[in-house]
Formats: structure tokens, sequence, C-alpha cells
């Protein structure tokens, strides 16, 4: 077999990659320069590089309150995303009556934003009386359907004797969620900790409507919050959005091996 | 994360603590703790300096203020006045974002001073002293 050299491949990746990466740099390089975006001539090496702008962002709102809140709301929302969506991934796994039914109604309702049902959620939290708490924050993003076909195509890929074995030396169906199928299922659990916690941390519109007090706010609303008065202050804006933007990443560089294999399982097996 | 036999091998508290998920967290709680404690060990609120006049020589009995950065505009948030040999200090400072300025009849005044500070109430001793020159 004939073997091509791997240079104009790895050439036009790092190409892609340095256009993919540029929009990072620069919001990290206004964020400790403060150059206006329209400045020319536009310098790349940032001038004077100092991190005084993020030392304003932390004080001019209560950024440590506020960072706080998400990260409770998002662990809470990874918490129960990996394990309610694990359940019901097994359960689909299974044949049982109405499963198609099932199915075509958990895909119809991916057809459905978020912003449809948004007034049933705000008057079931309400009648719940979890407005205004964590609890209340995280509940409706506590399952999400996509994920649950990630957890799907990874246990349907599971022998089913390891079931059978497993049943057969007594496991209940909630050990064989935990004991089997999620050790052999890392890579979607993986996936799912980072849809969940992008999707819950990067959430707008449910804590603009959930919260009622400004000690529960969580991070992109005390963004919204910063801009209103400080819009004139490049710097800190954009040191503001690394400062919200850096978990997530940290996230998914810690995991990015898994989350990939997630995807692909996914996509290969399902 | 498919282990490998080499991983499986490995005692499991191995296993479970030195990984990247667990190691990066806890470098992370460091830095911070560590930064926390410079933080409280340092926010004492003092701005410390000394003023000179234009031949270099202290200067006794100058007013010096304390200007911070309130919302939009900077106001004055304290002023002293200076010793004997030209050094001044404040023990009050709560801003992170401040400004000092000099000034004595007869001797002028000095430029305002702009200071950014890594935290609120940071102590800071001023390496450069302020000089008065006329008409400045």
């Amino acid at each position: 077999m004939k073997r091509y050299p791997h240079w104009p491949i790895h050439l036009a990746l790092i190409a892609v990659s340095f256009v993919m990466l540029v929009p990072f740099y620069w919001v990290l390089k206004t964020s400790v320069s403060g150059e206006n975006i329209f400045s020319y001539p536009p310098n790349i090496i940032p001038r004077d590089p100092n991190p005084f702008y993020y030392v304003d962002v932390w004080y001019a709102i209560p950024f440590a309150r506020f960072f706080l809140n998400s990260i409770v709301v998002s662990a809470m929302t990874v918490v129960a995303n990996v394990v309610l969506n694990a359940m019901a991934g097994y359960s689909l796994t299974h044949q049982f009556f109405g499963k198609n039914l099932v199915m075509m109604l958990f895909l119809s309702c991916m057809m459905i934003p978020f912003q449809a049902t948004i007034i049933p959620a705000y008057l079931i939290t309400g009648k719940l009386g979890l407005l205004d708490s964590y609890l209340g924050l995280a509940l409706p993003m506590f399952s999400t359907i996509i994920c649950i076909f990630v957890f799907k195509a990874s246990f349907d890929a599971v022998p089913r004797s390891l079931i059978d074995a497993a049943k057969i030396d007594g496991l209940s169906e909630w050990k064989i969620i935990w004991k089997v199928m999620m050790p052999l299922a890392k890579s979607a659990m993986a996936t799912n900790v980072i849809l969940s916690f992008i999707w819950s941390w990067n959430n707008f519109m449910w804590p603009l409507i959930a919260t009622r007090s400004s000690d529960m706010q969580t991070l992109p609303l005390g963004l919204a919050r910063f801009m209103s008065y400080q819009e004139d202050s490049t710097g800190a804006l954009y040191a503001f959005c690394i400062m919200v933007l850096a978990p997530s990443i940290l996230l998914f560089l810690l995991a990015q091996k898994e989350f990939v294999q997630g995807l692909t399982s996914g996509a290969t097996k399902g | 994360m498919t282990g490998t036999d080499e991983d499986f091998a490995r005692p499991k508290w191995k296993r479970w603590l030195l990984n990247r998920f667990v190691l990066v967290p806890a470098f992370l709680i460091l830095v911070t703790t560590g930064w926390n404690a410079w933080v409280f060990t340092h926010n004492h609120g003092i701005v410390a300096g000394r003023v000179l006049d234009a031949k270099g020589a202290p200067v006794e009995g100058a007013e010096v203020k304390l200007w911070a950065f309130n919302f939009t505009t900077f106001s004055v948030a304290a002023s002293t006045m200076t010793k004997p040999d030209g050094s001044f200090q404040f023990d009050n400072n709560a801003s992170h974002n401040i400004q000092v300025s000099a000034e004595k009849p007869g001797l002028g005044r000095s430029a305002r001073v702009s200071i950014r500070l890594y935290f609120r109430a940071e102590d800071l001793q001023l390496k450069e002293p302020l000089r008065l020159t006329d008409g400045a």
C-alpha cells in the first residue's frame, strides 16, 4: 500500500486551527491590553499587557457570588444528567411495548425549542415553590434528549450476553447500570458531563426568568448586568468573557478525549 | 477512557488520585488558596510614598490627596500631610483603582499619579516619589 506523506494534512490542520483560534486569541489579547477593536493598525502582540481589567470585573459585580451560583447549578445539572440519562438510555436498550412510540416522542420533542416551553416550565417551577432557588434553576436542564441517545448508543454496543450474565449472577437492573454498563460507557458519561455543563453554564434565558434576587443570578446574567453599565470598557468586557468561558474550556480540555470518543461511538454504533 | 493492563496494575488509590481530573482542580485550589492567603496578609489599605520638591529635597507639610475611582470618575477619598522627611502614608485605602497627588503652596503641585492595584486595599509603597513643580 502506498504511503502518502502526512505533512500536507498537518499543514492544512494547522491552518484551520489557526483560523479557529484567532478569535480566542483576540479576546484574550484585548482582555489584557484593553485595545479597542476598531483601532488601526491592529496589533498582533498586546501592547503593555496587564491583568487589571480582570480586577475591575471582579469588583464591578459580585463575581464570586455569581460564579458560585453557576458552579452549584451546573454541578446539580451534571449529576442529574448523568444519573437520569443513564437510566433512560438503559431502558431504551430493552424491548418493551410502545418503545418506538417513546423514541418518536423523544425525537419530536427535540424539535421544540426551550423558549416554547418556558411558560409551563415557569408555572411548574413556581407551583413546586422552587423559583429563585438552585434546584429551580437547574430543574429544566436535568435531562436532555440528545444525551439520553448518547447513553443509549453506548449501551447498545455492550454485548447482550454481559447483561444476561449479570442477571444470572443476581444483579438488579439498578446495579447492572452502575456496576456493568457505566464503567463501559465512560465516553458517553464524559459527553454528558461536558454537554450538560456547557449548556447549563451558558444558559441565560431560564435564569433570567427563574431568579428574582440578585444573589441568585448566574454568570451569563452577570455579564448582561455588567454590560449595562460598563459598555465603554472593551478590555473589561473581554476580560469578563474570558472569566466566564474559562471553566467550560478547562472542562473540555480535561475530558476532550472521552468527549470525542463518546460522540463518535454515538455516530457509528447507534 | 479505556484502561490498559498497566493502568489496572497500579494501586487503586493511585488510579483515583493521580489523574488529570483530580490533579488539575487540586492545583487550582492550591493556587487560589495561596493567592487568598497573600491577599489577606497584604490588604491593610496602606499607601505610602515620599514628596520631593523640584530640586529633589524632601517636602514637609505638603498636602497629599488620595483619589479613588467612583463608578465613572475619581473623587478624593482621603488626604494627609507629609512628615519632615517628605514621607506620607494612608492607612484606609479601600479601592483597587486610585490616584495620588501632592500640593504645597509656594512649591507647586505634582502630577496626579494613577495606580492600579491587584486587589482592593492592597498595601503599596510608591516606587517613584511625587515631585512638586511650579505650575504643574
